[in-house]
C-alpha cells in the first residue's frame, strides 16, 4: 500500500555542462564517471533512494543515451516494483509541443502530465549535478513545519563564490526576504543548491502562469518569495557542482582524503554495477609483485604492475611494470604502458598510453590551453576516450588530446603547453 | 529455438569437515573464493558462459547460505522465460523421510523435477571445484559418440590416485577422449590414469534407469556406485580429456594453495578471463567504494576488493571486500574474508580469516614456526581476538568465540574452541 505521503521527485538531468569538454562530448554531465565507479547522477539518486522516495521522474535533454542505459529500469537504486519507478523524459513532440526544453521550469511545465499522473502532496526537484549527501525526508519535514510553498535547500559559500548560485537572505525564521540570482556584488552569501519542495498544487499553479517563465531561479522563485512563502532550509556538510575540470578533479581528489568529508560508502551512494558493458563488475583488483600503490582509490578489475600515488582509477584500469600514475583520474580500461608517466591528466575511458610516452609533462601549469582558456588553466590535462598516445610521445600541460584520436593524428613527437589535437 | 535441451544439476550439499570451521556454517561451495566470490561460482559462471540456462542446485547441508548467494540467478544470467536457477533442498514426502543418501540419491529423489523439464541431455557437476570449462565441448563429444554417460577426466600422477574414481581410456579420439574401459574408485593401484572430476553426462533415459535400480544398493554415489553399474552393464560410456587448470578446495591446505594460484604477475587462475561473476547483493558487494590505498601502504602480489582500506603492507594475500589493514599492520600469505578488521601493528602469516573478525592491536599469527604439521590457521568468523594475542602456525580457531576463552599464547597446531 503505497505511502500517500511519499513526494514525488524530479531530477534534471538535461544540461550540457560544457566547462566539462571532453567529458561531456559524448554523454551528458550527470553521466561522467566519479569516484572510480560512480556517475554524478548516482549522488542525487541514492539521496533519494535512502531518503525513502520511490518515485522519480528523470529529465532529459543533452546526450541522454549513457544516463539512459546507466539508469535501466533503476534496480540499482531499488527503484522497481509496483508502486516504484524512475522514469525517463525526455523532450518530446506532441500535438501543440515541438521544442526542446528551454529552461529548468520549462522542463517541468512540459512534463506536468506526469506530475499530475503521480499523486503526492510535494514535489521534490533537484539536479543530478552535484557530490552531496542529503536527507530529502528531513527537508520535507521542515517544508511541513513552516508551511511553506517552496523550500529551497541553501548553504553557505564562500562570498567570492556566490555569484555563481541564486543566492537568498532569511529572516530568523527562515522565511526568504530578498533573492538574487547569481549577483555581480552579492548582498548574502546563502546559495541556493537548485534543490526546491514544492507543495504539488503550488507548483502546478506557477508553472500555469506563464510559459514565458522558463527558469526556476530566474522567474519561479522570484515570483514565489515576493508573493507567497518561501523557506530555507540549511544545510551543512559537503557540496560540489563539479561543473569544472578544476572543480571535478578536486572533488575526486577529496575521496583520498580520510577526514571524513566525503565517503560515497558511508553515504550508501549506489551506481549501477550492471550497466553496458558491466563497467563496474568485475573480479578483485590484482596487485603486481612490483606495484607501489599510494594513497590512491583502485577499483575492481584493476591491474596494477606500476607505480600509482593521489590517483582515482576506474574498474578495468592497466599500469604496466615501469609505469607511473600520478594525480590522476583515469577512466575505465584505459592502459598505461611500460615507462609512461602520466602525470596531472584526467583521461576518459579505454585510452591507451603508449610506453615511455609522458602526459603530463613539464612545470608550467600557468600555461593555458589555447582554445579552451576557461576550461583547462590549472596544469590538468584532458586525454579524451579510446585515444592512443603513441609511444615516447611528450606532452605538456593543460592540452587536450581528442576523442579516438590514432598515433597518426600525432604529427610531432611533443605537444606543447596549452596545445590541443583536436 | 527458445527451450534448452540441457538441464544441468549442481552438487552443493557437501560440507568437508576437513575444511572445519571455513565450512560450520555453509556448505563448501558456499566457501568465498578469488577475493570477490564463492566456490560455487566458477561452476554457474561456467555454465552461464557455455550457455546453459536450467539449472538445479542440490543442497542439503546449511542450505540458506546457498539460497542466499544464488538470489534469483540474475547475477548469472539465469532468469528469464525459460532460464532459472531453482534450489533442491532434501525433503519429507509422504513416502520418504530421509536426507539425501548420496549424490545419486539426491538426483534420484529429485526426478519429478528433471523429468518436467524434459531434457535431452543431464549434466551432472560438482559445485566444489575452481575450473573453467565450456561444457559445450563435452556435450558435443557426448552427442558424436552418442554415449550413454560421458565422464570428464583429467591425467592425475599415479601417487595421488587413490583419492579418485580413476578411469581407463583407449586412444579413440586422441587428446580429446577415449572410451572407457575400466574405472576403479580408490583404489591403490588403478590401471587408469585418468581421474574423474565429477562432471558427468548422461543420457536421460539411462539416468533414470541407473538410479532407480541403484535405489536397491546400499550407497548412492555417482562414482562409487552408478558408474561402475553402468560400466558392468556394458553401457556406452566415454571420457572426455580435460587439461585446464582443476582446484581443489576440499583441505584447508588444498584450499589454500589454490588462493595462492591466484596471485603472481601471470597467475594460472585468471578470473577475468575465466569470466567468473558472483552474486553483487550478497553481503553488500555493490555498496562498496573503491579500495582505498593509503599514504603509508604497501601492497604487492595480492588481490583487493572495493570496500577494503589498506594503511598496512599486504604481500601473496587476498582481501575481499570491506578488509581494513590498519598502519604497521603486515598481512603475509593470507586469506581475509570480508568486513574483517585487522589492528594497528597485527603480523600475520598462512591465515585464513572468515568473514567480520576482528583483530585488536598487535596480534600475531604463524609468524613462529612450531613444527605443526598444520601450516595454515583458521580463524573461524565473527570474533574478536583480543590485543597482544600470539597464535602459532596453524592454530584452528571456532568462530564466534567468547573473549575469556582467549589465552595469551596459542602455540602451532593448537584448536581452540
Amino acid at each position: 500500500m503505497r505511502n500517500a505521503e511519499d513526494a514525488l521527485v524530479l531530477l534534471l538531468a538535461g544540461g550540457v555542462g560544457s566547462r566539462l569538454n571532453l567529458l561531456v562530448e559524448k554523454r551528458a554531465k550527470p553521466a561522467v564517471t566519479f569516484g572510480g565507479i560512480y556517475r554524478i547522477i548516482d549522488f542525487s539518486l541514492s539521496n533519494v533512494m535512502n531518503s525513502g522516495l520511490t518515485r522519480v521522474g528523470v529529465l532529459t535533454q543533452y546526450k541522454p543515451l549513457s544516463l539512459m542505459s546507466h539508469i535501466g529500469m533503476g534496480e540499482a537504486w531499488d527503484f522497481t516494483g509496483r508502486t516504484r519507478g524512475v522514469k525517463i523524459l525526455p523532450p518530446r513532440t506532441g500535438s501543440k509541443d515541438s521544442d526542446w526544453y528551454q529552461g529548468t521550469a520549462d522542463a517541468v511545465r512540459r512534463n506536468v502530465d506526469f506530475i499530475e499522473v503521480n499523486d503526492a502532496d510535494e514535489v521534490v526537484i533537484l539536479s543530478g549535478d552535484h557530490i552531496y549527501h542529503m536527507d530529502f525526508d528531513a527537508m520535507l519535514e521542515f517544508h511541513r513545519a513552516k508551511k511553506a510553498d517552496v523550500t529551497v535547500g541553501m548553504m553557505v559559500v564562500p562570498m567570492e563564490q556566490i555569484h555563481q548560485f541564486g543566492a537568498g537572505i532569511t529572516n530568523d525564521d527562515g522565511r526568504i526576504v530578498d533573492w538574487e540570482e547569481k549577483p555581480e556584488v552579492p548582498k548574502t552569501n546563502l546559495a541556493s543548491m537548485g534543490i526546491y519542495v514544492f507543495n504539488r498544487n503550488y507548483l502546478l499553479r506557477s508553472l500555469a502562469r506563464s510559459g514565458n517563465e522558463i527558469d526556476f531561479g530566474m522567474h519561479i522563485l522570484p515570483w514565489a518569495i515576493e508573493n507567497d512563502n518561501v523557506f530555507a532550509y540549511p544545510f551543512y556538510g559537503y557540496w560540489r557542482d563539479v561543473g569544472t575540470i578544476q572543480a571535478y578533479w578536486e572533488a575526486n581528489m577529496d575521496l583520498l582524503k580520510q577526514d571524513g568529508s566525503i565517503s560515497p560508502e558511508r553515504w550508501q551512494i549506489r551506481t549501477n554495477f550492471e550497466a553496458e558493458d558491466r563497467q563496474a563488475d568485475r573480479p578483485a583488483a590484482r596487485y603486481g609483485v612490483s606495484a607501489r600503490v599510494n594513497n590512491s582509490l583502485i577499483s575492481a578489475g584493476c591491474v596494477v604492475n606500476g607505480t600509482v600515488l593521489n590517483s582515482v582509477l576506474s574498474p578495468g584500469v592497466v599500469v604496466e611494470e615501469g609505469a607511473v600514475v600520478k594525480d590522476s583520474i583515469l577512466f575505465r580500461d584505459c592502459v598505461v604502458e611500460t615507462g609512461a608517466e602520466v602525470d596531472l591528466v584526467i583521461s576518459d575511458k579505454v585510452t591507451r598510453f603508449g610506453a615511455n610516452s609522458s602526459v603530463g609533462l613539464g612545470d608550467h601549469h600557468d600555461i593555458v590551453n589555447r582554445l579552451y582558456p576557461k576550461h583547462l588553466y590549472t596544469g590538468i590535462t584532458l586525454i579524451g576516450e579510446t585515444a592512443r598516445i603513441p609511444e615516447k610521445m611528450k606532452i605538456g600541460r593543460n592540452c587536450i588530446i581528442k576523442c579516438n584520436a590514432l598515433e597518426e593524428d600525432f604529427t610531432a613527437p611533443v605537444l606543447q603547453d596549452g596545445e590541443s589535437l583536436t | 529455438m527458445l527451450k534448452p535441451t540441457t538441464l544441468a544439476m549442481i552438487l552443493a550439499g557437501g560440507r568437508a569437515d576437513e575444511l572445519n570451521v571455513l565450512t560450520y556454517y555453509r556448505p563448501k561451495a558456499a566457501v568465498p573464493f578469488g577475493g570477490f566470490a564463492r566456490v560455487i561460482d566458477f561452476a554457474l559462471s561456467n555454465l552461464m558462459n557455455s550457455g546453459i540456462e536450467q539449472i538445479a542446485i542440490l543442497s542439503q547441508y546449511r542450505s540458506y547460505s546457498l539460497i542466499n548467494h544464488i538470489g534469483t540467478g540474475a547475477s548469472w544470467d539465469m532468469i528469464g522465460r525459460f532460464r532459472g536457477v531453482s534450489i533442491l533442498p532434501p525433503f519429507i514426502d509422504s513416502e520418504q523421510q530421509d536426507w539425501y543418501r548420496g549424490s545419486a540419491d539426491a538426483v534420484y529423489k529429485n526426478l519429478d523435477f528433471v523429468q518436467y523439464h524434459r531434457p535431452e541431455e543431464i549434466l551432472i557437476l560438482s559445485g566444489d571445484h575452481i575450473y573453467q570449462m565450456d561444457y559445450r565441448d563435452v556435450l558435443a563429444y557426448h552427442h558424436e559418440k552418442n554415449a550413454d554417460l560421458t565422464v570428464v577426466c583429467k591425467r592425475v600422477e599415479k601417487a595421488r590416485a587413490s583419492r579418485f574414481g580413476m578411469a581407463h581410456l583407449d586412444h579413440e579420439d586422441g587428446d580429446r577422449g577415449g572410451k572407457l574401459i575400466n574405472y576403479q574408485e580408490k583404489s591403490e593401484n588403478p590401471e587408469g590414469e585418468w581421474s574423474s572430476l565429477t562432471v558427468l553426462c548422461f543420457k536421460p533415459e539411462v539416468l533414470y534407469r541407473v538410479l532407480e535400480e541403484n535405489q536397491a544398493d546400499g550407497s548412492f554415489e555417482f562414482g562409487h556406485d552408478i558408474i561402475p553399474r553402468l560400466m558392468r552393464q556394458g553401457s556406452r560410456i566415454y571420457g572426455y580429456k580435460f587439461d585446464g587448470y582443476w582446484g581443489y578446495t576440499r583441505t584447508v591446505l588444498e584450499y589454500w594453495n589454490a588462493n595462492m594460484d591466484l596471485l603472481g604477475d601471470q597467475p594460472i587462475i585468471d578470473l577475468e578471463r575465466w569470466g567468473i561473476r558472483t552474486n553483487l547483493d550478497h553481503r553488500g558487494l555493490r555498496d562498496h567504494q573503491p579500495a582505498l590505498i593509503g599514504k603509508d601502504a604497501d601492497v604487492r602480489n595480492s588481490l583487493v576488493y572495493n570496500g577494503c582500506v589498506v594503511e598496512g603492507t599486504v604481500r601473496n594475500s587476498i582481501l575481499f571486500p570491506g578488509v581494513h589493514v590498519s598502519p604497521g599492520a603486515v598481512v603475509e600469505n593470507s586469506v581475509i574474508f570480508f568486513s574483517n578488521v585487522i589492528g594497528r601493528n597485527c603480523r600475520f602469516n598462512k591465515l585464513i580469516s572468515d568473514v567480520n573478525t576482528i583483530y585488536e592491536d598487535d596480534v600475531q599469527i604463524g609468524i613462529n614456526h612450531g613444527d605443526s604439521k598444520k601450516q595454515i590457521a583458521v580463524v573461524g568468523w565473527n570474533n574478536r581476538v583480543p590485543a597482544g594475542i600470539k597464535m602459532g602456525r596453524g592454530v584452528t580457531v571456532s568462530p564466534e568465540l567468547d573473549r575469556d576463552k582467549w589465552p595469551g599464547f596459542l602455540e602451532a597446531g593448537r584448536v581452540l574452541r
